[in-house]
């Protein structure tokens, strides 16, 4: 050792930070000693989740490559299943139909979570009241909140068709929201928007915190309007935000699945809804592995899923880190 | 004979003749049931009885006690599970292993299970099979049969019939309940164009198989052939066209309530609170009716005649036996005793139709059964295959369609008997 110098301490072996520095590597046995604890720690959790998601992830993984039987031996079949599933025309209908409802709930919850967290950022009387109203949705229970709106779309005595024939009079004749193909997960997929704007609110609330006040206040003495402001400060700021919500709402989206099995159902007594019209990517999985009993062709579709949500997530991430560096 | 001899003599009497008065004290106790020891098992019993309801109670303290006394070495087990979620737990139990040893099961899941090659085919494995089998009604006992064997007995059953609301009946003006189709239609008629709107003469819950059936059925329309192997000449026949045209005009006319079309709201309801004259329901809803609407005024009739004769559609739960069963004996013993007149006396009491043709007319029973058990006479059963979901779903989508307009009624079940044959198709190996 060389006097005068300080020893760094180094783990592994990453060069020294400066010249003349002296490498003491930890000895393996006090990093045994400080890692087993951690390790040791996080076991439990781990072991859990080994054996409950991971394994029958893993089998599952295995079984959309074989025609799974109940009794008796199944065999591989490659890709088959998979081969199938893109030669189904119902499976490429719930692929639109997963789509068309992530598209008006992502939008739905983005746009109006927004506005809803621009607002009640103001300072305002009651605005943590609003904020809590606002958010009251998002920790009800999808089931009981798809049997209430099942009773407010029906066709004969429901609210809605109540207050928009008999209230406003805008429509004619009552209405099977739930009943008619053309209405019929589009209805759901309100649903889906009004439960989820508390919490977009939320993540948005927190991201307007970021803005700075000076901008804006600099700005409006320079004579910029309202949206000229928001579009120009408060939007870039928040384009972190807005990724991140992009991607959890998709995610979200194509994993509904509670709400449009309770809903269609409950309502019309199938689970595709009428006519097949709300037959989503997990609706349609479910009853080919749990209906069908084609347990194997239902992993496959499962995994299929999986990877167009994966798809996306990737395009929106990379689309979103361009605007970015725009 | 010396004393000593006397004594062991009377000693030697003595014990033969105590033990008979025992045992006849014992047998009188039992009323004459001889316990049977030598079967011995634990039975795990699934069904769906309501878990709220009398069914639940009269099972356990009546059927299953009297099972016990005669069998004290079985054990029952018996799990509750409601019927939605039934299913659900017999498939995932298919694929983890985890199976009854005896399930009363939905009679449309039997011939898929039958396929599943998991239940027991109780024409081989029960000695009185014939004999049992020639104690039920045929109609329920055809949900049991798939290829050549019966695997399953029927336990209970049900069909649905005409209810009818007094109130609304006698606020149009009619008097008596229409037998023929031709009157039922004019009834229709009468009603609603009386009772102003909101108000109809019949009201259905959706074109599923269960609702339309018996319509199809009575205009002398089918599903498929005997044999089970086609759909085409059957499904988008003459009497089917006739019955599937037949609604639609109701619809249009304004005579059958729209909730047919699916989103509405429950026939029940609308039939208790006068929104209805009549629905067609099974025998399970005096009691709920009873409960709901305690002033309901209402009456019985069959299905209405048509050029197929007056035919509605059977339901009910069959008693099956998984061929995982352990204690076999056990297990079939236990079924034996649900098809026992005492049992299926106790459980008719509470809406739990019985199968046993010696109970029909039995005064026991309640005073509403004699329409549902002559209906069950010319009662069919929907197509016993394991694909029926997907049949089912084929032909309400058809009905849906021609209802709605969006397909001429010819064409929409010409489509249907398309997809029906494939479905037959994948049957049949």
């Amino acid at each position: 050792m060389r006097l005068g110098r300080r020893p760094a301490l180094r783990l592994g072996r990453r060069p020294p930070s400066h010249p003349g520095a002296v490498v003491l590597a930890e000895p393996w046995s006090s990093r045994l000693r400080r890692l087993l604890p951690i390790y040791g720690l996080i076991l439990p959790g781990m072991l859990l989740f080994a054996a409950w998601a991971l394994m029958p992830i893993l089998q599952s993984f295995v079984m959309s490559f074989t025609d799974w039987k109940l009794r008796g031996d199944s065999s591989f079949v490659g890709l088959a299943n998979y081969m199938r599933a893109l030669d189904d025309p119902l499976f490429w209908r719930s692929l639109s139909a997963t789509v068309g409802y992530t598209v008006v709930t992502v939008s739905g919850q983005l746009v109006l979570g927004l506005g809803a967290a621009l607002l009640l950022n103001e300072k305002i009387h009651g605005r943590s009241v609003f904020r809590l109203v606002y958010y009251l949705p998002v920790i009800t229970s999808w089931v009981i909140v798809s049997l209430i709106f099942v009773w407010l779309y029906n066709g004969q005595s429901g609210v809605l068709n109540w207050f928009l024939h008999d209230v406003l009079g805008v429509i004619d004749k009552n209405v099977a929201w739930l009943a008619e193909p053309a209405t019929a997960l589009w209805a759901i997929a309100i649903l889906g928007v009004w439960k989820g704007i508390g919490w977009t609110m939320v993540v948005y609330l927190a991201g307007l915190q970021g803005v700075p006040h000076e901008l804006h206040e600099a700005a409006s003495i320079d004579g910029a309007g309202t949206w000229q402001r928001f579009r120009n400060i408060t939007l870039p700021f928040l384009r972190t935000t807005t990724t991140f919500l992009l991607i959890v709402l998709t995610i979200g989206g194509f994993s509904a699945f509670i709400s449009i099995f309770v809903m269609s159902t409950a309502a019309v007594g199938t689970l595709g809804g009428p006519l097949n019209s709300t037959d989503v990517m997990l609706t349609y999985t479910w009853k080919q592995a749990f209906q069908e009993i084609d347990l194997s062709y239902g992993a496959a579709l499962s995994f299929m899923v999986a990877a167009v949500v994966a798809l996306i997530s990737i395009v929106e991430f990379r689309f979103a880190r361009q605007q970015e560096q725009a | 004979m010396g004393s000593i001899q006397a004594r062991r003599l009377a000693a030697l009497l003595a014990v033969p003749a105590a033990l008979s008065l025992a045992l006849s004290g014992v047998t009188a106790a039992q009323d004459a049931v001889t316990p049977d020891e030598s079967v011995t098992g634990t039975v795990v019993f699934w069904n769906g009885y309501a878990a709220d309801g009398d069914e639940i109670t009269t099972f356990r303290n009546e059927v299953l006690p009297a099972f016990q006394a005669q069998y004290p070495n079985v054990t029952i087990e018996t799990q509750e599970i409601p019927y939605d979620d039934l299913r659900q737990k017999l498939v995932t139990g298919l694929a983890g292993g985890v199976l009854p040893d005896v399930l009363r099961a939905d009679i449309i899941w039997v011939p898929e299970f039958a396929d599943q090659g998991v239940l027991l085919p109780l024409d081989q494995e029960m000695a009185d099979f014939d004999e049992l089998a020639a104690g039920v009604f045929p109609g329920p006992l055809s949900t049991n049969k798939w290829g050549d064997h019966y695997y399953g007995l029927p336990l209970d059953t049900n069909t649905r019939i005409i209810f009818a609301n007094s109130a609304v009946l006698e606020a149009a003006g009619i008097s008596e309940l229409p037998a023929t189709i031709e009157d039922f239609e004019a009834m229709l008629a009468t009603v609603s164009e009386s009772q102003g709107e909101g108000v109809y003469g019949y009201a259905e819950g959706g074109t599923g198989a269960w609702s339309v059936l018996p319509w199809i059925w009575t205009m002398g329309g089918a599903i498929t052939d005997e044999a089970l192997t086609t759909a085409s000449g059957y499904l988008n026949g003459e009497g089917t066209v006739a019955a599937v045209t037949m609604l639609k005009k109701w619809l249009d006319e304004g005579y059958m309530s729209p909730s047919i079309l699916g989103g509405g709201t429950a026939t029940s309801d609308q039939f208790g609170n006068g929104q209805t004259a009549t629905i067609l329901e099974g025998p399970w809803m005096p009691g709920i009716f009873k409960n709901q609407f305690p002033d309901l005024d209402f009456t019985f009739a069959p299905v209405p005649a048509g050029p197929g004769g007056s035919q509605s559609v059977v339901g009910g739960e069959d008693i099956v036996v998984f061929d995982s069963a352990q204690d076999k004996e056990a297990a079939l013993a236990f079924v034996r005793h649900m098809l026992s007149e005492d049992s299926q006396m106790a459980m008719g009491k509470v809406g739990q139709m019985p199968v046993l043709a010696s109970l029909v007319g039995n005064p026991d029973l309640p005073d509403y059964y004699p329409t549902f058990m002559e209906q069950l006479k010319t009662g069919n059963a929907r197509t016993p295959v394991p694909a029926w979901p997907s049949i089912d779903e084929a032909i309400s989508n058809a009905v849906l369609k021609a209802l709605r307009g969006d397909m001429e009624v010819q064409a929409a079940l010409d489509e249907a008997a398309g997809i029906v044959d494939g479905l037959l198709a994948e049957n049949a190996d």
